[in-house]
Protein backbone atom coordinates (compact mmCIF):
# COMPACT_ATOMS: atom_id res chain seq x y z
CA UNK A 1 0.00 0.00 0.00
CA UNK A 2 1.53 3.25 -1.03
CA UNK A 3 0.49 6.85 -0.92
CA UNK A 4 0.87 7.26 -4.64
CA UNK A 5 -1.80 4.71 -5.55
CA UNK A 6 -4.12 6.54 -3.18
CA UNK A 7 -3.94 9.85 -4.99
CA UNK A 8 -3.93 8.59 -8.53
CA UNK A 9 -4.81 11.40 -10.85
CA UNK A 10 -7.31 11.14 -13.63
CA UNK A 11 -5.87 11.58 -17.09
CA UNK A 12 -7.44 15.03 -17.32
CA UNK A 13 -5.88 16.10 -14.02
CA UNK A 14 -2.54 14.67 -14.96
CA UNK A 15 -2.56 16.36 -18.37
CA UNK A 16 -3.55 19.68 -16.84
CA UNK A 17 -0.79 19.51 -14.24
CA UNK A 18 1.71 18.41 -16.86
CA UNK A 19 0.88 21.34 -19.08
CA UNK A 20 0.88 23.84 -16.26
CA UNK A 21 4.15 22.75 -14.71
CA UNK A 22 6.28 21.48 -17.55
CA UNK A 23 5.22 23.27 -20.72
CA UNK A 24 6.45 26.68 -19.49
CA UNK A 25 9.98 25.27 -19.77
CA UNK A 26 9.50 24.68 -23.51
CA UNK A 27 11.44 27.72 -24.74
CA UNK A 28 14.63 27.21 -22.68
CA UNK A 29 14.43 23.48 -23.34
CA UNK A 30 14.17 23.93 -27.09
CA UNK A 31 17.00 26.41 -26.96
CA UNK A 32 19.17 23.92 -25.08
CA UNK A 33 18.29 21.16 -27.56
CA UNK A 34 19.19 23.41 -30.44
CA UNK A 35 22.55 24.33 -28.90
CA UNK A 36 23.32 20.64 -28.42
CA UNK A 37 22.25 19.39 -31.85
CA UNK A 38 22.76 22.58 -33.89
CA UNK A 39 19.83 21.51 -36.05
CA UNK A 40 16.22 22.67 -35.83
CA UNK A 41 14.60 19.35 -36.78
CA UNK A 42 16.79 17.41 -34.41
CA UNK A 43 16.08 19.87 -31.62
CA UNK A 44 12.39 19.49 -32.36
CA UNK A 45 12.59 15.68 -32.10
CA UNK A 46 14.69 15.80 -28.98
CA UNK A 47 12.27 18.12 -27.20
CA UNK A 48 9.24 16.02 -28.15
CA UNK A 49 10.98 12.90 -26.93
CA UNK A 50 11.88 14.64 -23.69
CA UNK A 51 8.29 15.66 -23.01
CA UNK A 52 6.98 12.18 -23.80
CA UNK A 53 9.48 10.67 -21.36
CA UNK A 54 8.61 13.27 -18.78
CA UNK A 55 4.95 12.40 -19.23
CA UNK A 56 5.64 8.72 -18.73
CA UNK A 57 7.56 9.43 -15.53
CA UNK A 58 5.40 12.28 -14.36
CA UNK A 59 4.18 10.29 -11.35
CA UNK A 60 7.73 10.41 -10.03
CA UNK A 61 7.95 14.14 -10.41
CA UNK A 62 7.23 15.89 -7.14
CA UNK A 63 5.10 18.95 -7.44
CA UNK A 64 6.93 22.15 -6.62
CA UNK A 65 10.40 20.72 -7.26
CA UNK A 66 12.67 22.04 -9.95
CA UNK A 67 10.81 21.20 -13.16
CA UNK A 68 13.34 22.99 -15.31
CA UNK A 69 16.32 21.04 -13.96
CA UNK A 70 14.37 17.79 -14.22
CA UNK A 71 13.50 18.36 -17.89
CA UNK A 72 17.00 19.48 -18.76
CA UNK A 73 18.33 16.28 -17.21
CA UNK A 74 15.96 14.10 -19.22
CA UNK A 75 16.83 15.93 -22.41
CA UNK A 76 20.55 15.66 -21.83
CA UNK A 77 20.24 11.92 -21.17
CA UNK A 78 18.17 11.41 -24.31
CA UNK A 79 20.75 13.31 -26.27
CA UNK A 80 23.60 11.17 -24.99
CA UNK A 81 21.88 7.80 -25.05
CA UNK A 82 19.94 7.92 -28.26
CA UNK A 83 20.71 10.95 -30.26
CA UNK A 84 24.48 10.80 -30.26
CA UNK A 85 24.33 7.13 -31.24
CA UNK A 86 22.03 7.84 -34.17
CA UNK A 87 24.18 10.58 -35.62
CA UNK A 88 27.20 8.37 -36.06
CA UNK A 89 29.54 11.22 -35.27
CA UNK A 90 32.52 10.04 -33.28
CA UNK A 91 32.92 11.70 -29.93
CA UNK A 92 35.79 14.12 -30.37
CA UNK A 93 37.64 14.00 -27.09
CA UNK A 94 36.78 12.62 -23.72
CA UNK A 95 37.19 15.66 -21.56
CA UNK A 96 36.89 13.72 -18.36
CA UNK A 97 40.43 12.54 -19.09
CA UNK A 98 41.88 15.99 -19.00
CA UNK A 99 39.70 17.88 -16.61
CA UNK A 100 41.16 16.15 -13.58
CA UNK A 101 44.26 18.27 -13.96
CA UNK A 102 42.45 21.48 -13.25
CA UNK A 103 43.76 21.95 -9.76
CA UNK A 104 47.35 21.23 -10.60
CA UNK A 105 48.58 22.84 -13.76
CA UNK A 106 45.73 24.69 -15.35
CA UNK A 107 45.33 27.56 -12.97
CA UNK A 108 48.67 29.12 -12.44
CA UNK A 109 48.35 32.53 -10.97
CA UNK A 110 46.42 35.00 -12.99
CA UNK A 111 47.81 33.42 -16.18
CA UNK A 112 45.42 30.53 -15.72
CA UNK A 113 42.46 32.79 -16.15
CA UNK A 114 43.66 35.53 -18.43
CA UNK A 115 44.79 33.90 -21.64
CA UNK A 116 47.95 35.06 -23.31
CA UNK A 117 46.19 37.01 -25.99
CA UNK A 118 44.53 40.18 -24.93
CA UNK A 119 40.78 40.27 -24.89
CA UNK A 120 40.08 43.91 -25.52
CA UNK A 121 37.06 44.95 -23.62
CA UNK A 122 35.60 47.36 -26.15
CA UNK A 123 36.19 45.17 -29.20
CA UNK A 124 34.56 42.08 -27.79
CA UNK A 125 31.61 44.09 -26.63
CA UNK A 126 31.06 45.10 -30.21
CA UNK A 127 30.61 41.53 -31.30
CA UNK A 128 27.03 40.87 -32.10
CA UNK A 129 24.90 37.86 -31.33
CA UNK A 130 25.80 35.88 -34.44
CA UNK A 131 29.50 35.92 -33.67
CA UNK A 132 28.88 34.91 -30.08
CA UNK A 133 26.73 32.03 -31.30
CA UNK A 134 29.36 30.94 -33.83
CA UNK A 135 32.06 31.00 -31.19
CA UNK A 136 29.90 28.96 -28.85
CA UNK A 137 28.89 26.48 -31.54
CA UNK A 138 32.53 25.89 -32.40
CA UNK A 139 33.15 24.46 -28.93
CA UNK A 140 32.88 20.73 -28.15
CA UNK A 141 29.39 19.80 -27.00
CA UNK A 142 30.41 19.22 -23.36
CA UNK A 143 31.84 22.73 -23.17
CA UNK A 144 28.84 24.27 -24.90
CA UNK A 145 26.58 22.52 -22.47
CA UNK A 146 28.10 23.91 -19.27
CA UNK A 147 28.20 27.43 -20.65
CA UNK A 148 24.54 27.31 -21.67
CA UNK A 149 23.47 25.84 -18.36
CA UNK A 150 25.46 28.29 -16.27
CA UNK A 151 25.60 31.56 -18.15
CA UNK A 152 22.40 31.47 -20.15
CA UNK A 153 20.04 29.46 -17.96
CA UNK A 154 21.50 30.44 -14.61
CA UNK A 155 21.61 26.98 -13.06
CA UNK A 156 23.69 26.61 -9.90
CA UNK A 157 26.71 24.30 -9.81
CA UNK A 158 24.68 21.86 -7.75
CA UNK A 159 21.84 21.81 -10.28
CA UNK A 160 24.33 21.39 -13.10
CA UNK A 161 25.94 18.46 -11.29
CA UNK A 162 22.53 16.79 -11.09
CA UNK A 163 21.60 17.53 -14.69
CA UNK A 164 24.92 16.22 -15.99
CA UNK A 165 25.48 13.40 -13.47
CA UNK A 166 28.95 14.60 -12.62
CA UNK A 167 30.53 15.84 -9.35
CA UNK A 168 30.54 19.56 -8.61
CA UNK A 169 34.35 19.61 -8.92
CA UNK A 170 33.97 18.37 -12.48
CA UNK A 171 31.35 21.03 -13.19
CA UNK A 172 33.83 23.66 -12.04
CA UNK A 173 36.76 22.36 -14.04
CA UNK A 174 34.71 21.82 -17.18
CA UNK A 175 33.25 25.30 -16.93
CA UNK A 176 36.68 26.77 -16.44
CA UNK A 177 38.05 25.03 -19.53
CA UNK A 178 34.97 25.86 -21.54
CA UNK A 179 35.32 29.55 -20.74
CA UNK A 180 38.98 29.57 -21.70
CA UNK A 181 38.12 27.97 -25.05
CA UNK A 182 35.29 30.38 -25.63
CA UNK A 183 37.54 33.30 -24.81
CA UNK A 184 40.03 32.13 -27.43
CA UNK A 185 37.31 31.77 -30.05
CA UNK A 186 35.94 35.22 -29.34
CA UNK A 187 39.40 36.70 -29.59
CA UNK A 188 39.85 35.01 -32.96
CA UNK A 189 36.61 36.56 -34.17
CA UNK A 190 37.56 39.95 -32.81
CA UNK A 191 40.85 39.76 -34.66
CA UNK A 192 39.31 38.56 -37.91
CA UNK A 193 36.94 41.49 -37.77
CA UNK A 194 39.84 43.87 -37.66
CA UNK A 195 39.76 44.81 -34.02
CA UNK A 196 43.31 43.69 -33.61
CA UNK A 197 45.11 47.02 -33.52
CA UNK B 1 36.86 42.35 9.99
CA UNK B 2 39.71 39.91 9.51
CA UNK B 3 38.78 36.30 9.14
CA UNK B 4 41.07 33.35 9.64
CA UNK B 5 40.81 32.78 5.95
CA UNK B 6 42.21 36.15 4.93
CA UNK B 7 44.92 35.98 7.54
CA UNK B 8 46.11 32.76 6.01
CA UNK B 9 46.68 34.65 2.79
CA UNK B 10 48.22 37.81 4.21
CA UNK B 11 50.81 39.15 1.86
CA UNK B 12 54.11 38.99 3.64
CA UNK B 13 56.56 38.46 0.81
CA UNK B 14 56.81 38.16 -2.93
CA UNK B 15 56.02 34.51 -2.53
CA UNK B 16 53.02 35.29 -0.40
CA UNK B 17 51.71 37.57 -3.11
CA UNK B 18 51.93 34.76 -5.64
CA UNK B 19 49.86 32.54 -3.44
CA UNK B 20 47.17 35.17 -3.11
CA UNK B 21 46.86 35.66 -6.86
CA UNK B 22 46.77 31.92 -7.35
CA UNK B 23 43.99 31.63 -4.85
CA UNK B 24 42.07 34.42 -6.55
CA UNK B 25 42.42 32.66 -9.92
CA UNK B 26 41.09 29.50 -8.33
CA UNK B 27 37.94 31.11 -6.99
CA UNK B 28 37.35 33.53 -9.85
CA UNK B 29 34.64 31.40 -11.46
CA UNK B 30 32.95 30.88 -8.09
CA UNK B 31 32.81 34.63 -7.59
CA UNK B 32 31.50 35.28 -11.10
CA UNK B 33 28.83 32.63 -10.72
CA UNK B 34 27.75 33.70 -7.25
CA UNK B 35 28.96 30.42 -5.74
CA UNK B 36 31.71 31.78 -3.47
CA UNK B 37 31.37 31.56 0.29
CA UNK B 38 31.30 34.75 2.36
CA UNK B 39 34.94 34.27 3.34
CA UNK B 40 36.01 33.64 -0.23
CA UNK B 41 34.10 36.68 -1.43
CA UNK B 42 35.62 38.84 1.28
CA UNK B 43 39.12 37.66 0.48
CA UNK B 44 38.53 38.17 -3.23
CA UNK B 45 37.20 41.70 -2.83
CA UNK B 46 40.05 42.89 -0.67
CA UNK B 47 42.62 41.35 -2.99
CA UNK B 48 41.35 42.90 -6.21
CA UNK B 49 41.27 46.30 -4.55
CA UNK B 50 45.05 46.16 -4.46
CA UNK B 51 46.02 43.87 -7.32
CA UNK B 52 45.57 45.31 -10.80
CA UNK B 53 46.16 42.09 -12.67
CA UNK B 54 43.56 40.14 -10.69
CA UNK B 55 41.19 43.09 -10.99
CA UNK B 56 41.56 42.91 -14.77
CA UNK B 57 41.07 39.15 -14.84
CA UNK B 58 37.88 39.67 -12.92
CA UNK B 59 36.63 42.32 -15.35
CA UNK B 60 37.33 40.07 -18.32
CA UNK B 61 35.65 37.05 -16.82
CA UNK B 62 32.59 39.10 -15.90
CA UNK B 63 32.46 40.46 -19.43
CA UNK B 64 32.62 36.97 -20.91
CA UNK B 65 29.67 35.84 -18.83
CA UNK B 66 27.64 38.91 -19.70
CA UNK B 67 28.34 38.41 -23.41
CA UNK B 68 26.68 35.02 -23.24
CA UNK B 69 23.76 36.06 -21.09
CA UNK B 70 23.23 39.32 -22.95
CA UNK B 71 24.21 38.76 -26.56
CA UNK B 72 23.51 35.13 -27.35
CA UNK B 73 20.33 34.99 -29.36
CA UNK B 74 17.72 32.56 -28.21
CA UNK B 75 16.37 30.45 -31.01
CA UNK B 76 12.68 30.83 -31.65
CA UNK B 77 10.54 27.86 -30.71
CA UNK B 78 8.60 26.54 -33.74
CA UNK B 79 4.91 27.41 -33.46
CA UNK B 80 3.70 23.89 -33.83
CA UNK B 81 5.94 22.32 -31.21
CA UNK B 82 3.75 22.94 -28.17
CA UNK B 83 0.64 21.85 -30.06
CA UNK B 84 2.22 18.65 -31.26
CA UNK B 85 3.53 17.81 -27.78
CA UNK B 86 0.04 18.28 -26.36
CA UNK B 87 -1.44 16.14 -29.12
CA UNK B 88 1.00 13.31 -28.55
CA UNK B 89 0.32 13.39 -24.85
CA UNK B 90 -3.42 13.22 -25.41
CA UNK B 91 -2.86 10.03 -27.38
CA UNK B 92 -0.79 8.55 -24.59
CA UNK B 93 -2.80 6.56 -22.10
ZN1 LIG C 1 46.46 39.28 -7.65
Amino acid sequence: MSEQTGKQLSKEEKDARFEAELLPVLAPLYNFAYRLTLDEDDANDLVQETYLKAYRFFDYFEQGTNAKAWLFRILKNSFINEFRKKSKQPAKVDYSEVEGYYNTDDVEGEGGVATTTDMRTESVQDLIGDEVASALNALPVDFRTVIILCDLEGFTYEEMAKILDIPIGTVRSRLHRARNSLKEKLEEYAKSMGYNS
Amino acid sequence: METEFTEAYQRTSAEGRETECEKVANILDLVIDGEASTDEQHFFNSHIEECVSCFESHQKQKLLKSIISGHLKRVIVPDRLATSIKARIQETV
